[in-house]
């Protein structure tokens, strides 16, 4: 691509995976949540793989693949959690600790460290879809080697 | 008629006018822009229906995801539709 | 002969759609919305969440997050076993 598409993508890039990152950790208190980020940061894979070809993000492709084995295994972990009421019961909503606070009824700002599992099957899932659409991409960039014009 | 129906209306008439423009264009890349163009007018129908976190996964499947897998398959074959 | 079959199933399809979109309730009414008002007003309390929607999608429903995490996961193999011969 051009050199304008180039430096414009070199510039973009980090925003978008902040801004993928704050839609997956805001999950539980704003509109978002792990795929809708997860598929936001995969737009900055996107972005580089139109921008530069398929070699610049040739080495990301065994990370993306482990990213998506364990998001997915953190993903049913987490379900696991709960087995002692059922299966995805929220066990750590309101117990106090990491994402424990409990949150007072009705409308109000939101606090960060509450929501139980929800926040943490949210990484997962994040981290599971980036994975997975970012293999999917550099998979299709790799096909047939690298022409590019 | 309020404001924001008119606008509901405006949005659904681009959406299809750039899905038959998708399908009406020979020139392939031409054709993504309009189909990614539609999806983003989509994404917006949607916040306007008060649904934000359809208008994100659609923001970022369908205009974003899609849009890059077309422009990377038209790059390995070929720009121009045959008749 | 092709045209016409073109507009007929045009027409059938439009007609349908346009059956359905006339018997359709109004904006913010649904017919029933017992559960709407049970999330709504357990779900702050139960899942410590504000975000309603991340709340159904994580926890209540949370067999259909993990079989949708399946699609994706099948999808991703698909295409790593169709082009993992094909790539340099």
């Amino acid at each position: 691509m051009s050199v304008v598409v180039k430096t414009i993508a070199r510039i973009l890039v980090p925003v978008i995976l902040v801004f993928g990152g704050y839609v997956i950790l805001h999950g539980h208190l704003t509109p978002g949540g792990g795929f809708q980020g997860g598929a936001v940061a995969a737009s900055a894979v996107a972005l580089l793989l139109v921008a530069f070809g398929a070699p610049a993000v040739k080495r990301l492709k065994a990370p993306f693949s482990v990213l998506e084995d364990l998001g997915g295994i953190a993903f049913v972990v987490l379900a696991f959690l709960g087995l002692g009421f059922t299966f995805f019961a929220n066990s750590l909503a309101g117990m106090g600790g990491l994402f424990g606070a409990p949150v007072p009824t009705g409308p109000n700002a939101g606090i960060l460290n509450s929501g139980g599992t929800v926040p943490l099957m949210n990484w997962a899932v994040g981290f599971k879809v980036l994975g997975g659409l970012g293999a999917v991409m550099v998979l299709f960039g790799l096909f047939g080697g690298d022409d590019d014009r | 008629m309020t404001l924001l129906a008119v606008l509901q209306v405006v949005i659904l008439i681009l959406i299809v006018a750039g899905s038959v423009l998708a399908v009406w264009l020979k020139d392939l890349l031409a054709s993504v822009i309009a189909l990614g163009a539609s999806s983003l007018l989509l994404a917006l129908q949607f916040y306007l229906l008060q649904a934000p976190d359809v208008a994100i996964a659609e923001a970022g499947v369908g205009a974003a995801l899609t849009t890059a897998i077309f422009v990377l398959a038209i790059r390995k074959t070929q720009r121009k539709e045959e008749e | 002969m092709r045209r016409w079959g073109v507009v007929v199933t045009f027409l059938i399809v439009a007609g349908c759609l346009l059956l359905g979109a006339a018997r359709m309730r109004p904006f913010g009414a649904p017919r029933y919305d017992l559960m709407d008002r049970y999330f709504n007003a357990f779900s702050q309390r139960e899942a410590a969440t504000n975000n309603v929607v991340t709340a159904i999608v994580f926890d209540y429903r949370g067999y259909d997050t993990l079989g949708e995490a399946t699609v994706l996961f099948t999808a991703v193999i698909g295409v790593a076993l169709v082009l993992r011969r094909l790539t340099r």
